[in-house]
């Protein structure tokens, strides 16, 4: 291919895009919203595996003791726990601490404390640190079983309903994506299908004096391209907004959430649905060029 | 040039367009192809440049096989050919220079060369004043040198015609027949389906007519032969 060539496939595309606007920007819209919705799947699968995990890496089990417990029964469970294999550190929380804490997590939404009046209905609870998450599971009913304790909780439990959140998500989002993913291959290809249609004049006489067939359909499969390329940056700059304003959103309410930071997260994210929209859109023409060239 | 040996084309409908043809034709011939509507003209026509494909026979052109040809083999064979219809088949929104010009973008020529050949073609058929103009501000006979200059462009060994007066009064189609012979007197050989009787005679030379998918006569300097209404 000459450099001539690549200048020429380059001005008919633009040229062609121009000519067919509407159709164009029903492709490239088309594009950027299965690709916004796919993004938004997989920005919350993504979140949630890495929520699963972050809680699998805890090292921390809450033991929370029985109400109206007596301070030496306190201070014995304390000493048990600190005796125990794999423990570091053992924190007490009070009933007041607990409080406490809730208030400043609560942050604007303090009003709602008012609905307990002078009620303090947290216990009283350790915080046990453990050396590597996998001790966890072995020392649970270990603990369970000290006096006065009422409960021991730990990362794992609530892992495994996420588990359950994140493959609904997948597989929801998996159906719809595909979904998405043949309605833009559709309407790419009809686009691309009237482009061929439009200069099908300039295609026979570039047949009968001899072009080749890949110099036919560079043009038009460089302009599926394109289109499926642009819908892909479109929806990208909308994800990153939106994953934006939510970590900011999360950052001042629920700052314990772990969300994945958004560098390089979110450049990866568009590099891969920009490979996708340029794959779907070099596709869409494929089927058209075969179907209606006939090269 | 052109061997054409036992050459059917029986079209899916049943249609029987060429029976058993015949046909060679030396380097630097001019041919006309006459004979009634639905003789099998442009079936003959269009089989020199694999636009349709015989039922049984085999071509050759220039020693090329065309049949055993690979689909992404066929647009080497058309560069070697020059192709003009009756309806000029120009691209209205390009310049008479960019509709000749395209015809060698298409197959890569070097940029350089491209400006100057088509200002040579363009000047064969006495366009050269014409080149800025869009194919809609000129005549027919003119968009017909347009097509011309296209086809020989790229300095094909043959030019297949298929009723390239057709639309043509007279006068003009004189004219054109000029340019072909002019073509002609450089060595390419030029192959012409035509209904234009007075061209035929005037021209004296090989004529082979198609009737009923038969050739029924092939003469060197040949005639029309047949009452000018058809």
């Amino acid at each position: 291919m000459t450099l001539r060539s690549k200048n020429y496939f380059v001005k008919e595309t633009f040229n062609s895009i121009k000519r067919n606007q509407l159709m164009s920007f029903a492709s490239i819209s088309t594009v950027a919203l299965s690709l916004l919705v796919l993004g938004l799947f997989l920005l919350m699968v993504l979140n949630a595996n890495n929520l699963a995990q972050y809680l699998e890496n805890q090292v921390q089990v809450t033991v929370y003791m029985q109400d109206g417990i007596k301070d030496n029964q306190v201070q014995a469970a304390q000493k048990s726990l600190e005796g125990m294999p794999g423990v570091i550190k053992v924190t007490k929380i009070t009933k007041v601490e607990a409080l406490d804490r809730f208030k400043q997590r609560l942050g604007d939404q303090i009003r709602l404390l008012d609905a307990l009046g002078e009620d303090n209905p947290f216990p009283l609870s350790f915080d046990v640190q453990v050396d590597q998450p996998e001790r966890i599971r072995a020392l649970v009913p270990e603990i369970e079983k000290l006096p006065g304790v009422e409960t021991a909780k730990f990362g794992r439990e609530v892992v495994e309903h996420l588990f359950q959140l994140t493959k609904i998500l997948r597989i929801g989002g998996l159906i719809l994506v595909t979904l998405l993913a043949v309605a833009t291959l559709f309407i790419i290809s009809n686009t691309i299908r009237i482009t061929v249609f439009a200069r099908r004049r300039e295609v026979s006489i570039m047949k009968y004096v001899g072009a080749t067939n890949w110099f036919i359909r560079w043009p038009f499969l460089l302009e599926g391209m394109l289109m499926g390329f642009l819908g892909a940056v479109i929806a990208s700059l909308f994800l990153i907004q939106i994953y934006l304003m939510l970590q900011n959103k999360i950052y001042t309410t629920l700052a314990f959430f772990p969300l994945i930071p958004s560098w390089p997260f979110l450049g990866y994210l568009t590099l891969f649905l920009i490979g996708i929209g340029t794959f779907i859109g070099a596709a869409g023409s494929s089927i058209s060029l075969r179907k209606f060239l006939d090269v | 040039m052109l061997l054409m040996s036992g050459v059917s084309k029986t079209y899916p409908s049943g249609a029987v367009a060429l029976r058993n043809i015949d046909v060679h034709i030396k380097p630097g011939e001019f041919v006309f192809v006459v004979g009634p509507s639905g003789a099998g003209k442009s079936t003959f026509i269009k089989m020199l440049f694999r636009e349709v494909l015989p039922t049984t026979g085999k071509i050759f052109v220039d020693g090329v096989d065309v049949l055993s040809l690979k689909p992404n083999e066929v647009p080497y064979l058309r560069r070697q050919l020059g192709i003009i219809f009756q309806d000029y088949r120009l691209l209205p929104d390009r310049t008479v220079a960019e509709n000749v010009a395209f015809a060698m973008r298409v197959i890569e020529s070097p940029a350089n060369q491209i400006d100057k050949r088509v200002a040579e073609v363009l000047e064969l058929v006495g366009l050269r004043s014409r080149a800025e103009n869009y194919p809609g501000e000129l005549s027919g006979g003119e968009q017909q040198r347009v097509a011309i200059a296209r086809a020989i462009v790229n300095d094909p060994l043959m030019v297949i015609a298929d009723e390239p007066t057709g639309n043509l009064d007279p006068e003009t189609s004189l004219e054109i027949m000029n340019i072909f012979s002019e073509i002609n007197k450089n060595g390419t050989t030029i192959i012409m389906a035509t209904h234009d009787k007075t061209m035929v005679d005037y021209m004296q030379k090989r004529v082979i007519a198609i009737e009923d998918g038969y050739i029924v006569r092939d003469e060197v300097k040949g005639v029309y032969g047949y009452d000018p209404e058809e």
